[in-house]
Formats: C-alpha cells, sequence, structure tokens
C-alpha cells in the first residue's frame, strides 16, 4: 500500500500565500510515501516544505517555476502503475482530454497527472487515469478566478488505486474517492 | 523451523515432568500453559478441548477486530458516508485509517526490535513466518492493552513462548511421520477403547525412545490414529470421550494455532493471570495501585532484589552501594524480559522452567505486617524466585564486581554476564535464597535488627559449610543451606581454578575440596577466632623462653615471614600441608571432612601426614614450627614495643570467645597458607644453606636481576631478610611482636573492632599491616620459588611445585583482600581514621622515588626479564603513589589487579610490584636496610 500525493499550481507567493490552513494540518509527513507535484510551486521554499512531507518528490517545470532545472514531464513507476507527470500548460487545448490522452499514450503511463487548470477532474481514459488535482491553494488562473484548493491523494494498493480528492469547499475540506482497477477498461467521467 | 534446533532441544523436554498433569507436562509448551493458568490443572478432556478452544477463538476475535485493514473495510461501505472522516489524512485517531497509521507506527517498532531478536537462532527468529508471528501477537497485545503500549523487551519475552510452542510441535509432528507406517498397516485392528492412562504413558515412552520401535509399536499406532484424528478435534468441537485422551495433545498443540496459544501464554505472562507478577507491570513506568513504595513496580523489584541481596551479602551490597551502582541499572533489563538477555535461550528455558513453576498466587498477607507489602514482588512464590534469581546471578559474579572501581566497570560486568555458566548451580541457589526472600520479607520490618543480627548471623552461615549437618537455627539466614557458601566460593574462585595447569587432572571432587579449603581460610577471616586457637595461645604464653630470638632466626631462615603461625597448632598445621599436598598432586583420598572438628583434624594429620612426608627437612622444621612460634610469641610479648598493643587484643579475644563458640573449627584452615611459604623456604635452604649469610644485596636488588633465576639469588633474598632481621635486631622484634598479634584485629568481627578502633586505632593498622606483610612475603616468596624453579634441584616435582605455589599466593591474597575489606569497614566506622589519609599524605612520600626508579631502570635496561614487562613500571608507579596516598585504596587495587588482568605474567609481575610497594610503605626501616648494601 502506498499514499501517493498529487498536487500543483500553488502559485506561492505570487497568488497565494500559503497552502491553505486545513490542508497543511491534514498534510503530515509519516503517511505519504510519494509526492508528484505538477508545477508552478513557484519558488524553492515550497519545494522544501513539500520534501518535509515526504523526502520522495517528484516535481515537473511549469511556466512560472523560478527553478528551471525540473523536467518538462517525468515518469515513475509506483507499484504496478506507471505514472505520468507533466504540468499541462504545452498541451493544447488546455485541460483537453484528448490532448491529454495523447500525451499519456506518448508517455505510455496507466496514471497521467496534470495541471495548470486548476479545476480538479479525473478521467478514466482508454485503460488508464487522466488526473488533475487542480491548485492546492486554490490561486488564480488564467482561465478562471473560481478556484477552489484541491489536491489528490492515490492509494496504490496492487492493481488497484484509490483516488481521494480533497477538495476546501466554503471552509469545509470535502473528501471524494475514486475507484480504479488497472484490468478494467472502463471509461468514464467521475466528476 | 530447523532439525538441528528440535534435536537440541530433545533432551530438556523429559526433564521435568509435573505429576498431577498426566504426562501432559512433559512437554514443556504444556507444562508452561499449566503453569501460567491458560490450561485448567483439571485432567478432564472436555475442559482441556474447551477452555483451549476459548482461547483461541478469543485470538482470532481479537485478530479480526484489531487488525484492521482499510482496503478491506472499503469492500463492505464503499462511498461511506463519512468519508471525510475515513481517508489517509484523516486526522480522527478513530478513523480506519487512523487506526491503521497508528498500527503502521506500532508495527513499524515491533520490526524494528524483532529483526534484531535472537540472531544466534535466526534461522528460526528470523524467518518470515516467526516474525509475522511473533509481530502480530505483539501488535494485538499492544492494541489490546493500550495503557502499556509496546515497550522494548516484550518481544524478548513472547519469543521463548513461541520457540517452546514451535519445538513441542515439531516433536510431535515428527513422532507422527516415524510412526506412520505402523499406523497404515494395523489401523483396523485398533481400538479406540483403550484406557486413557495407558496410552499418555506410552505416547511418553514414544516421545522419549523413538528409535525404539519394535516395542512401541502398538503404542506407535495409537499415537498415528489419535494424530489423524486432530485437525476434527480442533474444529469439531463435540468428540466422543473415547478420542479425548488420545486428542489430548492434538488439543493443546497444533500448527495452525501455534500463533494464538503463544498469544494466550504471552497474555498470561504479562497480566500474571491473578498473580502477583505480572511482566506488563515492569514495563509500565508508573507505580502500581497498591504499591506503598510509590516507585514503578520494576523499580520497586530492583529494590526488593537489592534488599534480599543485602541480607545475603552484605559486603556485596555495600561495594555496589558504594560505587553507586542502582539496582534498576542493570535489574532493568534482567527483570523485563526476565534474564532473557543474560542466558542463552537454552538456559533461559530452563530458568523459566524455575519460575514459572512457582507459584503465583499472591501470599496470604494475614500476619498484618505492613512491612510485607512493600514489597509487592515478594509477594508470591514466582516473584521471590524472580528476585533471589537476580541475588544469585549477582553473587555469580560476586568476586569481578568486588574487584572494579567504578560504577561503569561494575555495570559492564553486571550486563555481561558471562556466558558459560553452571546453571544447574545457579538456580538451586536461586531456589534457597527464594525461601530466604520469602522469609526476609517478614524479618526486614526491622532493620535494625538485621543489624545486630547481622555479624551472628555471617559467622552462623560461614560455620554452616563447616559442618554438614543440621545446624542450629538460631537466625532466619540459617536457612541458608550449605551448598550455598559453597558455590558462592567456588565462583569467586572459578577463574583461578582454570590457571592451575597442575591442577586440572584433578578430578572435578579433588577441585570443590580445594575450593573448600580456600572458603574456609576466606571464611576464617571474617568469622572470630576459636576458643580453641584462644586456648593455644594463652598456653603459648605461659611457656617459657627456651632459646634466643637470634637462634629461632638461624634455626628457621624464613620464618620470620610466617611469624602468624604463632596463633597455630602445629598438628593442624601438618594436617592443612598434607590435605594442600594431597590435592594438588591429585590425591583425593585425604578426609576432608574430618575439617568437621578439631580433634578428627589433629589425628588424621598427624596420623597421615608421616607417611605423607617424605623428606625429614619438611617435618622437622613443621613439627618443631609451634613451639619455636610460641617462643617467639613469648619473646615479643614481652617486648616493649607492642606488649600493651597485644594485651588488648587479648583482652578483646577474650571478651569475644563466648560469641565465637559457635564455629569451633573456622580458623585452623588459615595455616594452608602458612606452610607453603614455609615449605617452599625450607626447600630453599636444602639448596644453599651456606650461601645465604654472605649475600646482603637490597631487597630490591632480585628485583632487578630477575632474568637470572638462579639458586643463589633466590637465597640471597632470604639472607637478606635473615640479616636484616638480624642487623636490625630491634626491628626484628618489633615486626614479631606486631604479627603476633596481628591476627587479632583481622579477625575480629566489626563489631569488635568498634571497640578496638576507639582505643588503639593506630596499633590496630600496624597489625593489619604486618599480616600483611606476612602474606606478602609470602607471595614474595612464592615468585621467588617461580623463578628459580628451571635451577631447583626438585625438578621432578617442579610442576607440582608452580602449582602449589600458586595456591599458596592465591590464598595469601585471598587474605590480603580480606583484610582490604577489613580496612575499609574501619575506615567507614572509625571516623578517626580519616586522619591516615593526611597522616599518609605527609612527608614519606619521599622514599616512594626510589624503588619506582630502579623498577624503571631495570625496563631501561632491555635486561631479557623486563621484556615483558612493557608498562608495569608505570603502572608500579602509579601503585606506589596509591600507596602512599591511600592505604585502603591500594589494597582495593590490589584487589582489582587480582581479578581483572587476564594475562597471567603480566598479572603476576603487578602483583609483584605492587606487592613490593605495599611493604616498602609499611616498613620503611627494613626498606631503608635493604637499599644500603
Amino acid at each position: 500500500m502506498v499514499l501517493v500525493l498529487a498536487l500543483g499550481d500553488l502559485h506561492i507567493p505570487h497568488r497565494a500565500a500559503d497552502l491553505p490552513p486545513k490542508f497543511k494540518s491534514m498534510l503530515v509527513p509519516g503517511k505519504i510515501q510519494h509526492i508528484i507535484c505538477t508545477g508552478n510551486l513557484c519558488i524553492k521554499e515550497v519545494q522544501d516544505y513539500l520534501k518535509t512531507l515526504c523526502p520522495d518528490l517528484h516535481i515537473t517545470r511549469g511556466e512560472y517555476d523560478e527553478e528551471t532545472r525540473y523536467p518538462e514531464t517525468k515518469t515513475l513507476t509506483i507499484g504496478q502503475f506507471k505514472l505520468g507527470l507533466c504540468h499541462g500548460h504545452q498541451v493544447i487545448p488546455w485541460g483537453d482530454l484528448d490532448s491529454l490522452a495523447m500525451l499519456q499514450r506518448q508517455l505510455d503511463v496507466d496514471i497521467l497527472v496534470t495541471g495548470h487548470t486548476h479545476q480538479f477532474t479525473a478521467y478514466k481514459h482508454e485503460g488508464g487515469v487522466v488526473i488533475n488535482p487542480g491548485s492546492a491553494t486554490g490561486a488564480y488562473s488564467s482561465i478562471t478566478y473560481d478556484v477552489n484548493p484541491s489536491f489528490v491523494l492515490m492509494d496504490i494498493d496492487g492493481l488497484r488505486v484509490v483516488v481521494y480528492v480533497y477538495e476546501l469547499i466554503d471552509g469545509e475540506v470535502k473528501v471524494d474517492k475514486i475507484d480504479f482497477k488497472k484490468t478494467t477498461a472502463t471509461t468514464h467521467s467521475a466528476h | 523451523m530447523s532439525e538441528e534446533i528440535v534435536q537440541e532441544e530433545a533432551p530438556s523436554l523429559s526433564c521435568v515432568v509435573s505429576a498431577e498433569n498426566r504426562g501432559l507436562g512433559s512437554l514443556r509448551s504444556v507444562r508452561w500453559r499449566l503453569n501460567l493458568g491458560i490450561l485448567p490443572p483439571s485432567p478432564s478432556v472436555d475442559d482441556l478441548r474447551r477452555v483451549t478452544a476459548d482461547s483461541r477463538r478469543r485470538y482470532a476475535g481479537l485478530r479480526r477486530q484489531l487488525l484492521v485493514d482499510p482496503h478491506v473495510a472499503k469492500h463492505g461501505g464503499s462511498n461511506s458516508p463519512d468519508l471525510v472522516m475515513d481517508n489517509p489524512l484523516s486526522q480522527n485517531p478513530d478513523s480506519t485509517w487512523g487506526r491503521f497509521f497508528r498500527n503502521a507506527e506500532l508495527e513499524k517498532m515491533v520490526s524494528q526490535d524483532l529483526s534484531r531478536l535472537y540472531p544466534e537462532l535466526g534461522s528460526y527468529f528470523q524467518a518470515p513466518g516467526c516474525q509475522g508471528m511473533l509481530r502480530r501477537i505483539l501488535l494485538l497485545w499492544c492494541l489490546k492493552h493500550p495503557e502499556s503500549g509496546y515497550r522494548q523487551g516484550m518481544h524478548e519475552l513472547l519469543a521463548p513462548l513461541l520457540y517452546v510452542l514451535n519445538v513441542d510441535i515439531e516433536r510431535l509432528s515428527e513422532v507422527r511421520k516415524i510412526h506412520e507406517d505402523h499406523f497404515i498397516d494395523k489401523f483396523d485392528g485398533l481400538s479406540f477403547e483403550e484406557n486413557d492412562v495407558t496410552y499418555s504413558f506410552d505416547f511418553k515412552k514414544v516421545l522419549d525412545s523413538m528409535e525404539d520401535e519394535v516395542g512401541s509399536q502398538g503404542n506407535s499406532k495409537k499415537v498415528r490414529s489419535l494424530d489423524e484424528l486432530d485437525p476434527e478435534i480442533q474444529t469439531i468441537i463435540l468428540l466422543t470421550d473415547a478420542y479425548g485422551a488420545e486428542g489430548e495433545l492434538g488439543i493443546v498443540l497444533s500448527e495452525k494455532f501455534m500463533e494464538h496459544d503463544a498469544y494466550c501464554m504471552f497474555e498470561a505472562l504479562m497480566s500474571g493471570a491473578g498473580g502477583s507478577v505480572a511482566m506488563a507491570d515492569f514495563f509500565s513506568p508508573i507505580p502500581a495501585g497498591e504499591s506503598q513504595s510509590g516507585l514503578p513496580p520494576v523499580i520497586e523489584a530492583s529494590v526488593a532484589f537489592y534488599h534480599l541481596l543485602s541480607i545475603v551479602d552484605s559486603s556485596l551490597h555495600s561495594h555496589l552501594v558504594e560505587l553507586g551502582v542502582e539496582p534498576q541499572y542493570f535489574a532493568l533489563r534482567w527483570l523485563r524480559v526476565l534474564f532473557g538477555r543474560e542466558f542463552s535461550l537454552r538456559d533461559l528455558l530452563v530458568v523459566w522452567d524455575e519460575i514459572l513453576t512457582a507459584d503465583n498466587n499472591p501470599l496470604h498477607k494475614d500476619s498484618g505486617n505492613e512491612e510485607s507489602s512493600c514489597f509487592n514482588v515478594l509477594n508470591s512464590h514466582r516473584g521471590a524466585l524472580i528476585a533471589a534469581m537476580a541475588v544469585s546471578m549477582i553473587l555469580y559474579v560476586r568476586s569481578s564486581l568486588f574487584a572494579t572501581e567504578n560504577a561503569t566497570t561494575c555495570l559492564q560486568r553486571l550486563l555481561n554476564f558471562p556466558e558459560n555458566i553452571n546453571l544447574k548451580k545457579l538456580v538451586a541457589k536461586a531456589k534457597s535464597l527464594q525461601i530466604l526472600a520469602l522469609d526476609s520479607k517478614l524479618s526486614s520490618s526491622s532493620s535494625f535488627i538485621f543489624d545486630v543480627a547481622y555479624n551472628r548471623s555471617k559467622s552462623a552461615v560461614s560455620g554452616h559449610n563447616l559442618s554438614p549437618g543440621p545446624v542450629s537455627p538460631t537466625t532466619p539466614l540459617s536457612l541458608v543451606p550449605d551448598s550455598y557458601w559453597e558455590e558462592k566460593w567456588r565462583v569467586l574462585h572459578k577463574a583461578e581454578e582454570l590457571r592451575q595447569d597442575s591442577l586440572d587432572k584433578q578430578a572435578p571432587s579433588g577441585k570443590r575440596r580445594w575450593s573448600d579449603k580456600v572458603k574456609l581460610v576466606l571464611s576464617r577471616t571474617e568469622s572470630e577466632p576459636s576458643p580453641a586457637r584462644a586456648e593455644k595461645y594463652k598456653k603459648g604464653h605461659r611457656s617459657s623462653v627456651r632459646r634466643s630470638l637470634l637462634e629461632d632466626l638461624s634455626r628457621h631462615l624464613g620464618w620470620e615471614e610466617d611469624t602468624e603461625t604463632v596463633d597455630c597448632f602445629d598438628t593442624s598445621n601438618l594436617e592443612d600441608r598434607h590435605s594442600i599436598e594431597v590435592q594438588v598432586e591429585g590425591q583425593n583420598e585425604t578426609s576432608i571432612d574430618s575439617i568437621c572438628t578439631a580433634e578428627e583434624r589433629c589425628e588424621s594429620g598427624s596420623g597421615t601426614s608421616v607417611s605423607e612426608e617424605n623428606s625429614s627437612v619438611f617435618s622437622d622444621p613443621a613439627s618443631s614450627g609451634s613451639s619455636t612460634t610460641n617462643d617467639h610469641e613469648n619473646d615479643t610479648e614481652k617486648s616493649s614495643v607492642a606488649s600493651n598493643l597485644s594485651a588488648d587484643e587479648i583482652d578483646d579475644r577474650r571478651l569475644n570467645n563466648p560469641e565465637d563458640s559457635p564455629l569451633p573449627v573456622s580458623s585452623p584452615p588459615e595455616d594452608v597458607l602458612l606452610n607453603y611459604p614455609h615449605e617452599n623456604e625450607s626447600s630453599g635452604k636444602m639448596v644453599s644453606a651456606l650461601k645465604q649469610r654472605r649475600h646482603l644485596s637490597g631487597r630490591f636488588q632480585w628485583l632487578l636481576k630477575l632474568g637470572r633465576n638462579n639458586v643463589s639469588q633466590e637465597a640471597s633474598d632470604k639472607g637478606v631478610i635473615n640479616e636484616t632481621a638480624k642487623s636490625a635486631n630491634r626491628d626484628s622484634k618489633s615486626n614479631t611482636a606486631d604479627s603476633s598479634t596481628a591476627c587479632a584485629p583481622r579477625s575480629s568481627s566489626p563489631t569488635i573492632q568498634r571497640d578496638v578502633v576507639d582505643q588503639n586505632v593506630m596499633g590496630t593498622l600496624k597489625n593489619l599491616g604486618q599480616s600483611m606483610l606476612e602474606h606478602i612475603q609470602v607471595l614474595e616468596s612464592v615468585f621467588q620459588q617461580d623463578r628459580v624453579q628451571v635451577g631447583s634441584l626438585d625438578n621432578s616435582a617442579k610442576s607440582n611445585l608452580v602449582g602449589k605455589g600458586q595456591v599458596t599466593a592465591m590464598t595469601a591474597l585471598k587474605e590480603l583482600r580480606k583484610i582490604s575489606n577489613l580496612l575499609s569497614e574501619m575506615l567507614q566506622m572509625a571516623p578517626g581514621l580519616q586522619s591516615m589519609r593526611s597522616w599518609a599524605l605527609g612527608p614519606q612520600m619521599a622514599w616512594v622515588d626510589e624503588p619506582v626508579d630502579r623498577v624503571e631502570a631495570g625496563l631501561d635496561s632491555g635486561h631479557p626479564a623486563f621484556s615483558d614487562l612493557k608498562g608495569v613500571g608505570v603502572f608500579a608507579k602509579r601503585l606506589f603513589c596509591l600507596i602512599d596516598l591511600d592505604l585502603v585504596f591500594a589494597l582495593h587495587c590490589l584487589s582489582w589487579l587480582f581479578q581483572s588482568t587476564g594475562n597471567e605474567n603480566l598479572r603476576w609481575r603487578d602483583i609483584f610490584c605492587f606487592l613490593t610497594g605495599v611493604i616498602h610503605r609499611l616498613f620503611p626501616s627494613q626498606v631503608l636496610s635493604g637499599f644500603e648494601p
């Protein structure tokens, strides 16, 4: 059983001061085995903070990241799953499922995690999952100002992955859960 | 589980069979479960089955309830409404995930410890299956008892339980496998209506003699048949009674339920099953509810065990207290894992056998003694045994503990318990101490009574080993059996015994006797002079002077070293020497029993000595020795230097004689150490009687010429002694005067000393010093013997000589140790003695430099004799300084030296250097004469 935290688009300090306190209190070290971050942190302090939660941190580069050494895309294998990571501003149209599916095929991953739209979405697509964890700070995007802070926690266990979605709506943390099995080929939107 | 472990354990299985359990107890795991109260003591099969099944069901239920898996929970209630609460990041500790993470944390902690469990038996304990079982059991127990939680060490309590279960199960299945063939052949002819008792008896036989298949064919058939039924019995609760007996073992032992059973055992052990000793308490940092001391239970138990130690061996106790070694420093580890760290697993099982067999039920408190509850640990047989075991262990390393100078080294010794131990003796001692522990609980109420009774009890106990027969139980301490003190001293001398090459050929009984002997010697110093001896003393007092002092000296060269013999019988002299000789030479037929009474001793001694003595040279001085020494005595009594002193001592002695009566024969064995030098000296005399006078070399000179190894050198040393005595007549007079009285303070008990000290502290000290000198000289002579043995005429008995010399030296050293203990005791008792320190720090310092320089010069010269003396010179210098600073401390150093140094050569030379320093310190006059050739 592996817990993978996926988040991105924090835009600290430009568009948000910090993570919401409720999120911060939930994110404690010791539980999470991996963090994948889609990018736009934007400063190194955020990366340091994430490191405190879990030393195994994977970041791709967003267009506002100060750190230029982050890769554009990254793939990693956790358990039976192959994960792909990309910020998403390179994939146009932004947040388009078909374009993302193309990237998914390109990277040859089971789970593709992208960001940039600041909107949580999760698709089961072609035997894989395409997830956008949204903005963890609720920072505005170039698309919309109405952003709820959200992030995703994936519980990968064997051939199964359970995606927990944490969304802060009106000051309350709302949790949703999506089950996904690798062998099943059903494709439908879950949100 | 590996096969060899099974084989290794096999012999121990049949060791103890509790009679009431109809053969079930023949298997250790079953016996433990009976003792722990998991299995009912009643022999009913139904009960057995019911209880076993219940306990297993309980565990299974617990497992289901407590071992949470968030993924499994998801299946049942997917999309549960309180997803907010039940998610991996939930802050709610009661959520599934919260519990899961807590368990995971606990599991990690447990696994960390488990991975280091018994690395030497890793093939079993490190196997994934075993680790998993241990982990689950620990996890469940900790979850079940959140108030205790997991503490390091719990896994070591559990591991032996699981191991024992596994061993027995393996054994059972092994038996089944072996007898399978027989079963298949004749199963049809088998009747299930066999008598239960017959069956269990037969089965045991099968266990014990598996190879004897022909004889136990019928039995093995039955075994097989029941074994086939085992799974059924496990699962089907209702089974006809006819199979019951055969199923008994199957009921209680099943591989499938090993984990369940191990959990039950562990829980019973931890909770104490209603008894007073609950291991979980030992892990608890808070005081137990009913505790009056307000201490955590384990601390309280440590205190209780220290208390017991103070009763059994107060000198060791005070030594530890002096060093600041708190009991919990080491007892925490000992007690929490029930000595699991101190013994190998194999030995541990035997220890646990005893501990678990002991009744854990609280004793009746109807005595109404509030003190009895001050140590909860001692409230049950089991607790008392645990405390007794700890005391027994600490006594096992007694000697090395005494040798330690600070708390660190002391703890090092305590926490590195020797591996090769005589477990039987240890356990037997613990059992005997257990009685004492239970008893002391009551006597502890009034510690001052204990203090008063201390000296008496001490002597009473020492009297014990002298008379194997029943001793009047005047004190509660008389419960200590004879074997106890013997064991105690045996332990003390174990190291020396090992070193004695010449003694190796002896039968074990011979060794024991030897240790007996030494024990007597040692106990003598603690005990008080016997009436017989005092009588002799007086007799000697009355006898008239026949020879001049000069004559004596010339006749008995080297006897001035042994002036202590003034106190001794000539007959006992012979006896002792005789017996020692016999022991050294491995002839064990002498009557050690004759020690019991002095009369017997005299007879046997005189009877056998003639036959034993080959050379008349030996027997002559020996027989005439007593008269000579009596003369000595008289001379010295009259000498003005010490007459007052000795008179005082005699008074004291007379006063104390009535108290001494319980131990009429404790003192004579001291002669052992006096005879050897005598013999050595006389042999030296044989060799070079003519040369002796010519050499006037300094005492230290021979130290510089150690490498020469020639006889004349040795002779010159004695000559020096002699000449010194002659030329400085006054000196020798005073010396002998001191020596005649020397034994009194040394042998007197602390209570007496209190009186003595008040009057004549310095005189007593001087006497002590004199007796020390004698022992030191004994050692010296042994040294010389060692060195000249190459040139010695007595080549055939060379090895024997060395052995004897060592025996003598050891004895003398032990005497010295006793003196040092006495000195320190005096120091504590008499604050006036503190002035000794300042006195010792006085201007005498200067003379120390020269001997040190000489030693160093010898080192620098590169003489072969000093080649292996690396560092000794520095060491000696240090010691000399110590001597000057504090006599008592220096003596402690001596005992340390004696005990701690592993390298034999180095040790001997260290001791030698040290002793030389002591001599010079105590008798500057001799030193001066020695330095001026």
